[in-house]
């Protein structure tokens, strides 16, 4: 019996991002979303939120329309997409985006392409959205395939599909997966990403926690990381998917690279289920994995793309980790958060997420944290505030850190 | 249009990992409210009091049956750098369907706010990594009728990984109902169905283990062309436990393989580990 191969850095063939798609706040392509993302656009408005509202107004990162997917790559009408929920909706545009983007449009049958979907209340938002509209599915005694079964049989993927879950890391978890499929041969191409829909619950119970930001004077100046004044999140939605493919592969065919997944870090805090952690060892400890990973020293790091969702405490102790994984060069490494921007995705957010390293990558510029007016000095950084910054990007790490301690980095490296 | 090349990806060899602990647990519904303060064997780690008061039912239950896996380990575990891997099959409807009929007569004022962490496909991960102290990466996966194979497939991507992304040892943690609950319009159940779950404690490899000792290993062959149907998730989570206790109970001989639905296939026997490390 072969016993199982490791991998150094060094052997390991790289997995490159060849195609994106996306459906955000802030744009539903690419293009669209690093622009606003770079011109500093928020994307947090005035939103109804539902029969479950604790105020009168509330506000996110909603949003308003989600095209229908590219008839392409995807066998799904106009009017049959308009019909599936709203959840599904923002997998099926952005993963028929991605296809086209990477050229896989067609003539998927004979390639084995996996998926997985970083998702973490699936289940949650499929029996709210059902029951609002007067079902009982939360009643019955059955059970459904999942999304991500019903995504790979409309897309009609062969490869093996997985739902990942760790909260507001679950799409970074589900690129890491992806990427060691392709590194283990179990797959030709992947695709990877996640998403989140806002719901009339979910916005009920973080807002209950106290988790959220009550700044609803000026929505677009609620999400706030790193600001001494910031008071709690802003919920978002949406999704964004990527195709990986393996160097040689996407070489061979001649695809476009947005950039290599270089490197992943994971840990947990093991501290409580909901509280963010005030240690930042093991936020630092997947952080120094990430770098290692992708054979990157602190100092060869141009971005971090901080997850910092405008929490007091959470910010705060991502701030720790930073300082402790990059030691000195965290005095020069530019940081910033573009939840500041987008509203927080949840599930979508480490993909999304990602989608703006990629956009630093590509135009050479840092998106910036809005409403960092005054920088709290527990969150001492190399901050990026209110306009993006011109600067040689090659790489880019971004952390993403959920409920139940679960910490994950990705390092992206330019092409 | 660029279009994909030939099959070009390193060779495809089966994995084989050792199972170095594992227990099966099944409780019905009415006996979980029991199972959230105690119950658990005297020898393992004590977890925070009160912990799983909130805890989902699935929740309940895995934890009580990694903390059987963790009694029959002769030598206390290292535990700290584990992973988890928890796959469940709908947690949290029971808690959904009450917390949406409430939210319905009473605003968003009743919704608790644990009903996202404590109800999520995370959830018993989370309750796991944080309960027990394990500082590996923890994830939920599946949350459906493919629960046990995606979970399979999971820890064979970890213990695979490459770099320092991975971990020695991971949990894996599967959870279902036998028969899914049937809620009344209150969202209380009119049914009484068994919970179960399998606690898998899985190595890279058998070094890890006393030489001679007596273990699993479950081996995965990668994925072939031809895919398989899709069995329950009931169905093969029973399969998977009940092979695991017939063999835990009289020694019988374990052959037990689990088609995967995208290909490949999952196979669990009996082994001694030969040339692990010398028994203390």
């Amino acid at each position: 019996m072969d016993a199982i191969e490791q991998h150094s850095q060094a052997d390991r063939e790289p997995v490159m991002i060849t195609g994106v798609g996306v459906v955000s706040p802030v744009g539903n392509s690419f293009p669209e979303a690093a622009d606003a993302l770079l011109a500093g656009r928020s994307g947090v408005r005035s939103i109804d939120p539902g029969p479950f509202a604790r105020e009168p107004v509330q506000f996110a990162g909603a949003v308003n329309d989600i095209p229908p997917p590219d008839a392409a790559a995807c066998p799904l009408d106009p009017t049959a997409f308009a019909a599936l929920p709203r959840l599904d909706q923002f997998c099926v545009s952005p993963i028929a985006a991605a296809l086209v983007d990477a050229g896989l449009a067609s003539g998927r049958s004979s390639r084995r392409i996996g998926l997985v979907l970083g998702l973490g209340a699936e289940h949650l938002k499929a029996w709210e959205a059902d029951y609002l509209a007067d079902g009982c599915q939360v009643f019955a005694p059955t059970c459904s395939p999942t999304l991500v079964q019903r995504l790979a049989s409309l897309f009609s993927l062969t490869g093996p599909a997985v739902t990942t879950a760790a909260a507001c890391a679950s799409s970074g978890y589900a690129m890491a997966l992806g990427r060691t499929w392709l590194e283990a041969g179990w797959v030709d191409a992947c695709l990877v990403g996640g998403c989140d829909t806002l719901s009339p619950t979910s916005l009920a119970a973080f807002y209950n926690l106290r988790a959220l930001s009550r700044r609803s004077d000026d929505p677009t100046k609620a999400s706030r990381p790193f600001d001494r004044d910031r008071d709690g999140f802003v919920m978002g939605e949406g999704g964004a998917f990527f195709v990986l493919e393996r160097k040689a592969d996407a070489t061979s065919r001649g695809a476009r690279a947005y950039g290599e997944l270089a490197g992943v870090g994971m840990s947990s805090d093991a501290s409580h289920m909901v509280a963010p952690c005030t240690n930042p060892v093991q936020a630092a400890r997947a952080i120094t994995m990430a770098l290692h990973d992708a054979g990157v020293a602190p100092n060869e790091v141009d971005y971090v793309n901080a997850h910092a969702a405008g929490t007091p405490v959470g910010d705060a102790a991502e701030a720790g980790a930073i300082r402790l994984a990059l030691g000195a060069a965290a005095d020069r490494v530019p940081v910033s958060s573009t939840k500041s921007m987008s509203g927080h995705l949840v599930s979508g957010a480490a993909a999304f997420e990602a989608v703006a390293c990629l956009a630093a990558l590509a135009h050479q510029a840092i998106p910036p944290t809005l409403n960092l007016d005054h920088p709290d000095e527990a969150c001492n950084l190399n901050h990026v505030p209110h306009e993006a910054r011109p600067a040689a990007v090659r790489v880019a790490a971004s952390n993403s850190f959920g409920f139940g301690g679960s910490n994950l980095c990705l390092v992206l490296r330019a092409a | 249009m660029p279009s994909l090349p030939p099959t070009a990806g390193p060779a495809r060899a089966p994995c084989q990992v050792a199972v170095a602990a594992r227990a099966t647990i099944a409780g019905r519904l009415t006996e979980i409210p029991a199972l959230r303060d105690g119950g658990w064997p005297e020898s393992t780690p004590a977890l925070p009091r009160r912990f799983l008061r909130h805890a989902d039912e699935q929740t309940v239950v895995g934890m009580h049956a990694v903390l059987a896996a963790i009694a029959t380990i002769p030598e206390p575990l290292e535990q700290e750098g584990h992973g988890v891997i928890a796959a469940s099959c709908q947690a949290g409807r029971i808690a959904a369907a009450q917390t949406l009929v409430q939210a319905k007569q009473g605003g968003g004022v009743t919704v608790s706010t644990q009903i996202v962490p404590q109800g999520s496909l995370h959830s018993l991960a989370g309750a796991l990594s944080v309960g027990l102290g394990m500082r590996g990466p923890n994830i939920g996966v599946s949350g459906g009728p493919n629960a046990l194979p995606e979970g399979l497939l999971t820890v064979f991507s970890w213990l695979y990984g490459s770099g320092p992304a991975a971990c020695d040892t991971v949990w894996l943690v599967i959870t279902g109902w036998d028969d899914e609950p049937a809620l009344d319009a209150d969202g209380r159940s009119t049914t009484d169905p068994v919970c179960r779950g399998v606690a898998l404690a899985i190595t890279r490899e058998a070094a890890a283990l006393p030489v001679g000792g007596q273990h699993l290993a479950l081996q995965f062959d990668p994925p072939a062309a031809s895919r398989c149907p899709a069995t329950t998730a009931a169905a093969s989570l029973r399969s998977l436990a009940d092979s695991v206790t017939a063999h835990d109970s009289s020694a019988a001989p374990l052959e037990w393989s689990h088609h995967m639905p995208w290909g490949g296939a999952v196979r669990l026997t009996a082994a001694t580990a030969a040339h692990g490390k010398e028994a203390a």
